[in-house]
Parts: structure tokens; C-alpha cells; sequence
């Protein structure tokens, strides 16, 4: 009876949207390192750790007003508490784990087993109990029991937590995780060296009455500081015996120092290409809108240098770490990943929808294009595709493919050369304009049906008279070019003028459409 | 038309839609090409081809084509064969009008130093054609159709003659918006050298015998002016 109301309950639980909303939403603020706001959390805790240890260290040879203490004892470990629970709750899923275990049994129809999905959900909880991490938060709650006075020295694992909330600390713990066995041989060779010297030390020097040595902690703080090579110089061997031990330990001291160095330094450059990689993935997800690259061919690096008058960012994604790091050296952002692969844009977090201006594809074969372009297609419906087609036969596939907008190099030289043969003169002139290599450009002004009579009666203001040519104005909703518009036509909505002129002069007339007043 | 006949070297995808796109225009066509494969191919598709080396032995094209009016497409593979090409056919031909594909910008300047008339850097062409797509489409829809299209809005580039109307008038005294419902883009004076000035800068330009002007309108209204132009009375 009771196992069934378990599992009602578990059901319940799972299908309640205000209780799941809930879970995700605590389970992103404390966990998910993508997720907006947890930045802000982040720093509102390492705010109450310097605060808590900034009264502790006060307190020490001050007296504090109650309200402080009692904010440090009982307000900040509250809060504590209350993330240790939060974190508890949302490390595992007990309601999916009843349901699995329900679901399991009715298959191999057997009764439900309530101890056995018990016994789940404790070792998933234990599993998160017994983590480090967990551990120093809850070492960190102790000092709410300020009655023992022992547990205030307890405010300082705070300060361990801080290894939760800065990102760079816990990248220092992953690095040095990677050398654990090497570390784990250092600690224990150390341990040797200060057993087996300080032993030594005490037997050679204990009897001595000229020697400060005379217990066997005082044989190992001089084995610690000695081995260390920090030598404070108040315990100090005076018989023959002892002196060679304290040679013996020196030079091993020097061993241990530069095996530790050589394990952290090592660790740090094993690790270097990763924590670029990273830090580079990380400053993919702040971008707020950008054109992504695929591929890194000659053309497109052509493409990007011309992009970059956009203003926008460009994140180059191609799969031959050579020409990745050519782009690199190049000042772009680019990355080796596999751009017709789902994993890549797991793996980077890629939001299409609100980070993607549009996806450019420019890889040396149709094949890579296609290919990621169906990727891509399976992400989002939306994005804009554009694609280099390197051979006409296949330009139906990269339209079945989704690709929006293709454009053949072929055919491109094809068309030019017919104008270039014939109109010499006329092609350098559009080539100029559209290059901008020119002061004077041709650019779009999007129009809208409430400035149609200021647009009329700008063209004939002295600034602009004869100086801003508008070659026609194209509506979006008609696709119908109206070149050398008059006046009486007026603008009507998704025109776009089509306006050759000085560059400055185009920014002006922008400005002045839409400003109010007198002309 | 000043060239009646083209030459075009190699046979590759770029010299066939260059083909495709020039065979309506010239009375006569040559394909010249450096190999076989090339050689089998052109012949496959139709057309007239003969094979050329690099050596500076160009009878076969004197005695084909009438020089002063050929023009001709460099379209072989490699960058370095189209220079040498193009270095080639200039230490013969003086006046020869030569169109050449180079790769990029760098081929684009040994093009130019080799003597081509007209370089298409390939990659140039394409990005900017990317590039103008992302950022303003619809101007680039415009203009293909204007440029690339069989459409009636058209683009025309126009010589001064001696006795044309507009021979010693300034700019800002012509109309062309308001009387010939046409828009002038640029204009290449001769005094200056082949440099060309955009009409929205220079409206106080005299227009002399020999200066080309650019401009966009329907192809009655670029006849009209052309014929005027010419001293026909309209």
C-alpha cells in the first residue's frame, strides 16, 4: 500500500510542470556553468564567504556587535544550508529513479521492489554526500554550532568553497587531478623521507644535551621545515650523526621541490592546448550574434576579410587543425571541430536561433558542404544557409539540402565575362561599388510608408541634390524593381531604396529619414 | 560591337560558361587548348578547338581571326600559364584586347604587369559576391538582374563623340534623370587617364570628346540617348 503511494507520488511528481520548473531552475543556478544568472549567484557566495572570514579575522582581537556574529553564525550558515540541501535535492532524480525501477518490475512482471529503488536513490545520494565538494560544504555549515568553539576554525572551509564558484580554481583541480599518481608517488616519498630522517634525528640527537632536539615532534617539524628547504635555523643538529642527516635530507629536499615543479609545470602544459580550447569555447558562448565559418579555404578567408566590415563576430569551424591554426595566426576565431557533426555544436553550446546571423558554408568539396549543411538543417529551420557549389551537377543536392543561397564560381566568371567583353568600362564601375574601395558606394536604405514624404523631399535638399543618386526602389512584397521612382508612386511597406553615394552622405540621409521635425 | 571573334584558352569549367556566355555575341569562336583530355572534350561538346603551346608562335591565330577585332579569354588552369600566355600574346599583339582569370589579388597585379587588359580575380569575385549577398540582398539581386540578366533595365557605357550635344557641356547641365529618365553612375575622362569619377562627386565636370559615361536606364531610353549622342536629332 505504502510502495504504491510511493509510486503515485514519484508519477505525480514527474508530470507536475511547477515541480519540475522549479527542480531545473535551482538545478541551473547551482550547476549549469552556460545557464545566465549563475554568474551572479556565483558572486553573491564568494561575497558571503570573504564577508564570514572578514568577521572571523576581526573577531579575533576585536569585539564585534552580536548583530555580526550573530549574521555569521546563524544568517550565512543558513544560506549554506540551504544550498547543501538545494544541491542535495537536485543531484539525483528520485521520482524518475522510482518510476525506472516501477517500470522495470511490471516488465519482468514482479511486484514492485520499494527497497531496491530506495537502495538507488541512497547511493545516488551518498554518491553526492561523500563528494569533496560536498564535503567542505558541509564543513563549512559547522560553524553554525558556534557553541563549540572549535568548529569557528570550521569558517575557514568557506574559503575551500570558493573552489565551487571560481572557475580558474576548479580548472587548477582538474589539472592537477590529471597527475595524480605522480603526486600520489611525491606525497608518499616525501612521507618516507621525513619518517626516516626525523626518526633518525630524534635517535641521534634526543640524548644530546646541547641539542634543542629533544622529542620526536621536534624531530619532525625539523625534518618538515629542513625538507621543505625552508630551514628556519631554531632547531639545528649538533652531533656528527645528525648533521648527516641533515645533508642526507637537504639534497633530497632539492629532489622533492623540483619533482613537484616538474609535476605542476608538466601538468599545466599537457593541459595548455585544452584550457585554450576552452577559453576559446567560452568566448564562442558570450558572443551574442555572429556568422559562422565552415571550412577554411582560400575563399573563405576572402569572405571573412570582407565580412569583417560587418561588424560582426566570426567563428570559423573547420576539422584540419593545420588550417585552423593558420586562421589563428590570423587574428579569427576558429576552432577545430568537425562542422557536419551534431556533437560539435552540443560540445559548443551553439544557440542557432540567437547567436547565428547566418552559416556560411566554404569547404573545397560539395560533399563537406552538403554534409554539413544537413547538419545544420537538423538544428534549426531557420538560420540562412549560403554555399560555394564547386560543380554545377550538384547544385539540386545543396537545394534538397536546404542550402538557401548558392553561389557558383563558374558561373559567376561566366556572366562577368560576357559584361567585362563587352563593357569594360561599365563592369570596373559596379566592381568599384561594390568593392567599396571608393569613397562612394551603392548600399540598401529600408524604407517604411511614414517617411515616403520626407524620403522625396530630402533628394531635393541642397545636401543632397544631385549628390545621392537613387536608382530605383524594390518592393519585397511585389519583388518588382521601380527604377528612377517618382514621387508620385510614394513608399509603401518592405521598400528598399537601392542609393549610390558618398558613404557619409548615405549614413546622413539614414539619419535625417527618421529624425523628426524640419527638414 | 568593336571584337567579332574571341579566342578562349583552355577548356576547363570556368572557359565553359565563359563560352556559353560570349557564343550569341562573336561571329566566330576558337577554343585553344594545351592537352589532349582538354582537346577531346571541347570537341565532344561542339565546338571548334585546336591545340597551342606556349612558344610565341601564333600564326595559326593571325591567320584565323582578324586581330584588331578578337578579343581574347585566358582561362588555363594554372595562374603561372596564364601569365606566361598573357605575356606571350602581348609581345605579338600590341592592341589585342585580353581578358585574363587569375586565382586572387596577388596573381591579379603579374596579370596586369603581363599586360592583360582585364583581370577577373576569381576568389576576389566570389567573396565579394558572398559578402554583398549576407549583407545587402537586394542590391545584389538588383544588380544581377540588371548586369547578368536579359531584363530591360540595363547598364551602358557611352563615348563622346565630336559632334555629340553633350561635347563641352558641364555635367550639372545635363538632365539625364529628369530628360532621359536615365542615371548616370560614373564618368571616364580622358584627360585624366583611364580613371573614372562617380557622377554623385563631380557634377562640375566638363565633358570633352573621348570621355565614356556610364549609365543605368531601360534599353529604349539608352538608345534614345546613344543615338542623340551620335547627332541623330530625337
Amino acid at each position: 500500500m505504502f510502495a504504491r503511494w510511493v509510486v503515485d507520488t514519484a508519477f505525480f511528481l514527474h508530470t507536475c510542470h511547477p515541480y519540475q520548473r522549479t527542480k531545473i531552475f535551482f538545478y541551473n543556478l547551482l550547476e549549469n556553468q552556460h545557464y545566465r544568472y549563475k554568474k551572479y549567484f556565483d558572486l553573491f557566495m564568494i561575497g558571503l564567504i570573504f564577508l564570514s572570514v572578514y568577521i572571523l579575522v576581526s573577531s579575533v582581537k576585536h569585539e564585534l556587535p552580536y548583530s555580526w556574529l550573530v549574521f555569521n553564525n546563524y544568517v550565512i550558515s543558513l544560506l549554506f544550508v540551504l544550498e547543501y540541501t538545494l544541491r542535495f535535492w537536485v543531484y539525483s532524480n528520485n521520482s524518475k529513479t522510482i518510476i525506472e525501477q516501477y517500470e522495470r518490475d511490471l516488465f519482468l512482471h514482479r511486484p514492485f521492489s520499494f527497497l531496491e529503488a530506495m537502495k538507488s536513490i541512497f547511493k545516488q545520494k551518498m554518491e553526492y554526500v561523500l563528494s569533496p565538494t560536498a564535503i567542505i560544504d558541509l564543513l563549512a555549515i559547522m560553524p553554525f554550532f558556534h557553541e563549540f568553539r572549535l568548529l569557528r576554525i570550521f569558517i575557514l572551509f568557506r574559503v575551500l568553497k570558493l573552489f565551487r564558484y571560481a572557475k580558474s580554481l576548479r580548472r587548477l583541480i582538474s589539472i592537477l587531478a590529471s597527475k595524480k599518481f605522480e603526486i600520489f608517488t611525491l606525497i608518499v616519498f616525501t612521507l618516507i623521507m621525513i619518517t626516516v630522517s626525523s626518526v633518525l634525528i630524534y635517535m641521534m640527537e634526543a640524548n644530546n644535551p646541547d641539542s634543542r632536539i629533544n622529542t620526536l615532534f621536534d624531530a619532525v617539524y625539523w625534518a618538515v621545515v629542513t625538507i621543505f628547504t625552508v630551514g628556519y635555523g631554531d632547531f639545528v643538529p649538533v652531533t656528527h650523526g645528525g648533521r648527516i642527516v641533515a645533508m642526507m635530507i637537504i639534497v633530497s629536499g632539492i629532489a622533492v621541490i623540483s619533482f613537484a615543479t616538474s609535476i605542476v609545470v608538466s601538468a599545466f602544459t599537457e593541459k595548455l592546448d585544452e584550457i585554450k580550447e576552452e577559453k576559446l569555447i567560452d568566448s564562442v558562448n558570450a558572443l551574442k550574434r555572429m556568422y559562422l565559418v565552415c571550412g577554411f579555404s582560400p575563399l573563405a578567408h576572402e569572405v571573412i576579410r570582407k565580412l569583417h566590415k560587418r561588424h560582426l563576430p566570426i567563428l570559423v569551424l573547420e576539422k584540419d587543425p593545420q588550417k585552423v591554426a593558420l586562421a589563428r595566426r590570423e587574428g579569427l576565431l576558429a576552432l577545430a571541430y568537425d562542422s557536419a557533426s551534431l556533437h560539435t555544436y552540443s560540445l559548443l553550446k551553439i544557440n542557432f536561433e540567437h547567436q547565428v546571423e547566418a552559416v556560411i558554408l566554404l569547404h573545397e568539396s560539395d560533399v563537406a558542404n552538403i554534409y554539413a549543411g544537413l547538419t545544420i538543417r537538423e538544428l534549426t529551420k531557420i538560420i540562412p544557409l549560403y554555399s560555394v557549389l564547386h560543380h554545377l551537377g550538384n547544385r539540386k543536392k545543396f537545394s534538397l539540402a536546404g542550402i538557401n543561397h548558392i553561389v557558383n564560381t563558374h558561373e559567376l566568371v561566366g556572366s562577368m565575362s560576357r559584361i567585362i567583353a563587352h563593357q569594360p568600362v561599365a563592369f570596373e564601375v559596379i566592381h568599384a561599388l561594390r568593392s567599396e574601395q571608393t569613397s562612394t558606394i551603392i548600399d540598401e536604405i529600408i524604407l517604411d510608408s511614414t517617411v515616403s514624404d520626407r524620403f522625396y523631399k530630402l533628394l531635393n535638399d541642397p545636401l543632397f541634390y544631385q549628390r545621392f543618386s537613387v536608382l530605383g526602389i524594390f518592393s519585397t512584397s511585389t519583388q518588382l524593381f521601380h527604377f528612377n521612382p517618382n514621387p508620385e508612386r510614394g513608399i509603401q511597406p518592405g521598400d528598399v531604396a537601392i542609393v549610390i553615394a558618398n558613404r557619409n552622405l548615405i549614413e546622413e540621409f539614414r539619419a535625417k529619414l527618421h529624425r523628426r521635425g524640419k527638414i | 560591337m568593336k571584337h567579332r571573334c574571341a579566342a578562349i584558352f583552355g577548356y576547363n569549367e570556368y572557359s565553359k560558361q565563359i563560352v556559353e556566355q560570349v557564343k550569341g555575341s562573336y561571329h566566330n569562336i576558337g577554343i585553344f587548348v594545351i592537352n589532349d583530355a582538354e582537346f577531346l572534350e571541347a570537341q565532344n561538346d561542339g565546338y571548334s578547338v585546336e591545340k597551342f603551346d606556349l612558344s610565341d608562335n601564333w600564326e595559326d591565330i593571325e591567320m584565323r581571326f582578324d586581330v584588331n577585332s578578337l578579343i581574347v579569354f585566358c582561362a588555363l588552369n594554372d595562374d603561372a600559364e596564364n601569365v606566361f600566355l598573357t605575356l606571350s600574346l602581348r609581345a605579338t599583339f600590341e592592341k589585342l584586347f585580353i581578358i585574363t582569370l587569375a586565382q586572387d589579388n596577388e596573381s591579379m597585379m603579374k596579370m596586369k604587369s603581363a599586360g592583360a587588359d582585364k583581370v577577373m580575380p576569381i576568389l576576389q569575385i566570389a567573396a565579394n559576391v558572398i559578402a554583398d549577398i549576407l549583407g545587402k540582398p537586394i542590391m545584389t539581386q538588383v544588380l544581377h538582374d540588371v548586369l547578368y540578366e536579359d531584363s530591360d533595365l540595363t547598364i551602358m557605357e557611352m563615348e563622346i563623340g565630336e559632334n555629340s550635344p553633350i561635347n563641352g557641356q558641364y555635367l550639372h547641365d545635363i538632365h539625364f534623370k529628369r530628360d532621359f529618365d536615365l542615371i548616370l553612375l560614373a564618368i571616364v575622362d580622358q584627360e585624366q587617364g583611364t580613371t573614372f569619377s562617380f557622377a554623385s562627386k563631380g557634377q562640375n565636370h566638363h565633358i570633352d570628346e573621348g570621355d565614356i559615361l556610364v549609365l543605368m536606364g531601360y534599353k529604349d531610353k539608352l538608345q534614345r540617348l546613344k543615338e542623340w549622342n551620335a547627332g541623330v536629332s530625337v
